[in-house]
């Protein structure tokens, strides 16, 4: 160890935050860590353990009303913090690189991507000419595998996905070669094979550019699959640092434990994490059935005047939810999640199919009925931020619900408001107040009290735990199952967060490009599924466990295709590493594959295994 | 020291119990230029509601002996005219004061109105797409390509101009910025999740609209049309100038300034004290409105 070349070196790095009144709140304290030629760090923490901070500290990019109060920042040997701003300037971007989570923002709407990049490289070296930069734009844009990188390089960043920006940013970060990166939460708004995909390229590419890397993360799983060493960090202070795998084998912090054991697992320790109302046997009372569901959405065709093409969002999906179980819905962004939520909370008509509640059919109901409908029948949105109105107090925008709907006086609507702010765990005192000092989790818990309030039966998450860190998450889950025990609700669980969909649902619905790929129970789902597509899924989960789906036999390239031009037969074959002559003409549809479990996959039928095609079996018996 | 232990201790029980509109009163009352601007402006408010009275002194009365006297410290002048007189002898202080009041007045009023009329249709616009949308902006344009002023000749030409009739010019030429504005404010407010989440509780388009859209969208609205007070109090002083304001005797900043205009050179105090007054008013008002706007920022932020 001691022979690797030493880049970065922190000592006693403390921030404060100075506050225009009160005591100026300590932020980090007496952080150490030193960084290794090609070593990649990661750093974990809490929302609110300091993690962006100290990145942002690290690049020596601290902005008042933060401020460093002592420590040093050795690059190289010299102290960054005493460095005169220049000098700073000069290193920023050419040995020193950030790569923040948010790829959205970082790329300049008005200019195309390429030629992004090539103004940095211009700016660095201004030898270069521009073809020369332009070629090494492209040689870098391939490096991180983005598809066509010729046509590619004159596009906007509006036409790149989330995954295509996070590779775009680390190709601007990577293209002047730096010595050391700082990758603030960069996988978090990605889809997870998008975002195994963006971790494995970047472990390549460190590998390749001899790049050390600062990997800031607050998904230990994530950290997992790519840093050498763990520094975990807890309000401000490093409490532990150890390489990735003693830290999990072997953690020496409580804190660290505490971590490590809410991390969800979702094949270790067998059934026990289990949803713990998993009975879904016998004839149990239908609340909701989609049937042969669609919804198509017209757009403007750009390359010709008057040319419409149609975005098939959702293209047929069917299923129901019974009474008192949680039915999961998981997907990569795009798959047609979002729109099925809004047909299933009729905040718009399905193109095609029927969406029934308790039998009756939403779209031949009058606008009364479904206003009485909405009582029992409710969606939880997924931005905690947005979804309540700032301008209202918290207590208003809770008795909203019941004043929409009217029927009840001031004094009981009042009372049923502080009772439902009791029963999500809101203290009492925030009732008057403005929503603007909430944490994202008593914002979550407003959205909650706001459907609660009304008593609905069947409740339709949209990914609304996906915004919050694990611990509020597994806080909001027990306080799901406690609703559910005491007032029987159904939930409808629609997220990308598989862990948490092991953890809490009954049954699993798989969604590819606008259809239900595989829908099985939760045992099925992960140890034994039908799909290569939900297997691809699990083999790009981060975990710290050992996964059973290997990532070389699953791990998926590229994204999915185009909702506008579906390929003809099976829809997922342009990516199926198993795709065989059939899939390219015949669409397979959803078949029984076990007692409760459907799939929508050419292997494993019939005139399939005569041919010997299969999916390999992981699992000798499904559990 | 002490008080501002005791003020700090007793903040956070107070925001807890106020509304958005009272803590940002009481945020803006904070700030220094809210003060300054709201001790000005209620002066001048009473000054022309009882100045005249007080002085004793008609605006209209002509006193050939008394003309072009200079204001009060300088050479010249005489008691009790405070603010000098014009080329008729007619007292300026009472005159200005009188044109201050139908200045404010009309202004006022024309903002209120152009501000609720551009804002409604706006607001429908924005919310509702589709033809409702289409004839609504079409009328807009329509109405935008029009100028002002050949609008207020053709208008106040052929009728005989009363403030009221003047007010209505001001709302016709007012309504359509407020419209556009509104209606681009609303097409995105619309979008955000807060109205979809009202809209999954079941709530019908106009609650939605008035409940949670308005709340939100209009008070920016407003605090721009607190700075279009001040340039509809111009707009009155040039319709006054041009001769198509209010007609005298009434007299307004616009007349008082046009029949001035000639004798800028001896007796520049008779343009200047309007212009002045109007100058010193416009700024009160600027100064509360901006406080006004800080604060409601501060507060939805969080920050105060």
């Amino acid at each position: 160890m001691s022979t690797r070349k030493v880049v970065l070196e922190v000592k006693g790095l403390s921030v404060q935050l100075q506050r225009e009144e009160g005591p100026a709140a300590q932020i980090l304290s007496d952080v150490a860590l030193t960084l290794a030629q090609d070593e990649v760090i990661g750093i974990i923490g809490e929302s609110g353990s300091g993690k962006t901070v100290l990145s942002r500290a690290l690049v020596n990019w601290v902005r008042a009303p933060l401020r460093v109060t002592s420590g040093s920042l050795l690059y190289r040997g010299r102290d960054l913090f005493r460095l005169p701003e220049s000098e700073m300037q000069r290193l920023r971007g050419r040995e020193i690189a950030y790569i923040g989570s948010d790829p959205g923002s970082a790329l300049d709407p008005t200019l195309p991507v390429g030629n992004q990049i090539v103004e940095k490289l211009c700016a660095i070296n201004p030898s270069l000419t521009k073809s020369e930069a332009t070629a090494q734009a492209l040689r870098v844009l391939d490096a991180v595998r983005i598809p066509s990188p010729k046509q590619r390089f004159h596009e906007f960043p509006f036409q790149f996905s989330g995954g295509m920006m996070q590779r775009a940013m680390i190709v601007d970060a990577l293209v002047t070669n730096p010595a050391f990166l700082v990758a603030d939460n960069i996988t978090q708004p990605l889809d997870v094979t998008v975002a195994a995909q963006i971790l494995r390229l970047l472990r390549e590419l460190q590998r390749d550019f001899n790049t050390a890397i600062i990997f800031v993360s607050s998904a230990l799983g994530v950290v997992n699959e790519i840093a050498d060493s763990v520094l975990v960090l807890a309000s401000g202070k490093v409490v532990e640092e150890q390489p990735v795998r003693s830290l999990v084998a072997a953690p020496e912090h409580d804190y660290t434990r505490q971590l490590i054991r809410d991390v969800p697992r979702i094949w270790s320790d067998g059934g026990a994490s289990g949803p713990v109302s998993a009975e879904p046997a016998g004839e149990r009372e239908t609340v909701l059935s989609v049937r042969d569901v669609a919804k198509f959405y017209e757009v403007r065709d750009r390359r010709r005047l008057f040319g419409r093409r149609t975005v098939q969002a959702v293209r047929g999906v069917t299923f129901d939810a019974y009474k008192g179980e949680n039915l999961g819905i998981v997907g990569e962004s795009g798959c047609g999640k979002s729109t099925l939520s809004r047909l299933l909370s009729h905040l718009e008509a399905p193109d095609r199919g029927q969406i029934l509640f308790k039998g009756q059919d939403i779209a031949h109901m009058s606008s009364k009925q479904i206003l009485a409908l909405r009582h029992r029948f409710q969606l939880l949105l997924q931005d905690p931020y947005n979804a309540i109105p700032p301008h209202l107090n918290i207590g208003r925008t809770i008795a909203e619900a019941l004043l929409v709907h009217g029927g009840l006086r001031r004094k009981e609507i009042d009372e049923r408001v502080r009772s439902t702010m009791a029963e999500v765990g809101l203290p009492a005192e925030i009732h008057d107040s403005l929503p603007v000092g909430l944490s994202a989790g008593q914002r979550q818990r407003v959205n909650i009290a706001r459907a609660m309030v009304l008593d609905p039966e069947l409740l339709i998450l949209d990914e609304t735990l996906s915004a919050l860190d694990q611990v509020e998450q597994g806080k909001l889950l027990a306080l799901f199952e406690r609703l559910q025990v005491r007032r029987g609700i159904t939930y409808v669980y629609i997220t990308h967060d598989l862990s948490m969909v092991r953890r809490v649902c009954n049954r699993i619905a798989v969604m590819y490009l606008g259809r239900i790929v595989e829908l099985a129970t939760n045992e099925a789902t992960f140890f034994n599924p039908s799909h290569p597509y939900t297997r691809a899924l699990l083999s790009a989960v981060p975990v710290i466990e050992e996964r059973p789906y290997k990532a070389e036999t699953y791990l998926l390239e590229g994204e999915p295709p185009d909702p506008i031009d579906i390929p003809p037969g099976c829809t997922f074959r342009t990516r199926c590493p198993f795709a065989f002559d059939r899939c390219a003409a015949e669409d397979p549809i959803l078949l029984r594959r076990g007692p409760a479990d459907f799939a929508a996959c050419h292997l494993g039928d019939e005139a399939a295994a005569r041919e010997g095609r299969s999916l390999p079996r992981v699992f000798e018996s499904t559990r | 020291m002490a008080s501002d232990l005791t003020i700090g201790a007793a903040r956070p029980a107070r925001k807890r119990s106020m509304g958005l509109g009272a803590g940002m009163l009481v945020q803006a009352w904070r700030t220094a230029e809210f003060k300054v601007g709201l001790v000005v402006f209620i002066g001048l408010m009473l000054i022309s509601i009882f100045g005249p009275d007080l002085l004793g002194l008609s605006a209209t009365r002509f006193d050939v002996a008394a003309r072009f006297l200079p204001p009060m410290p300088l050479d010249g002048s005489r008691w009790p005219h405070l603010l000098g007189t014009d080329q008729l002898g007619r007292d300026l202080f009472v005159r200005s004061f009188i044109g201050l009041r139908n200045a404010l007045v009309i202004g006022v009023t024309s903002v209120i109105g152009m501000f609720l009329v551009g804002s409604l249709v706006g607001m429908v616009a924005g919310y509702w797409s589709g033809w409702v949308s289409l004839v609504l902006m079409r009328l807009t344009d329509a109405q935008m390509s029009i100028p002002v002023i050949i609008l207020a000749i053709t208008i106040l030409g052929v009728s005989r101009p009363t403030p009221a009739s003047i007010i209505l010019v001001l709302i016709l030429a007012g309504w359509p910025a407020y419209a556009r504005f509104a209606r681009s404010a609303t097409l995105s407010e619309r979008r955000r999740e807060y109205v979809k989440g009202a809209q999954i509780l079941g709530a019908m388009d106009p609650r939605i609209l008035f409940v949670h859209i308005a709340p939100n969208i209009l008070p920016p609205i407003a605090f721009v049309a607190i700075l279009d007070v001040a340039r509809m109090m111009i707009f009155e002083a040039i319709f006054g100038f041009i001769g198509i304001g209010v007609q005298p005797p009434t007299p307004t900043f616009g007349t008082i300034i046009a029949d001035g205009m000639k004798y800028l050179i001896n007796a520049w105090w008779i343009t200047t004290i309007p212009g002045l007054l109007l100058a010193i008013s416009l700024c009160s008002i600027n100064l509360m409105g901006g406080a006004l706007e800080r604060a409601r920022n501060k507060r939805l932020q969080g920050v105060g």
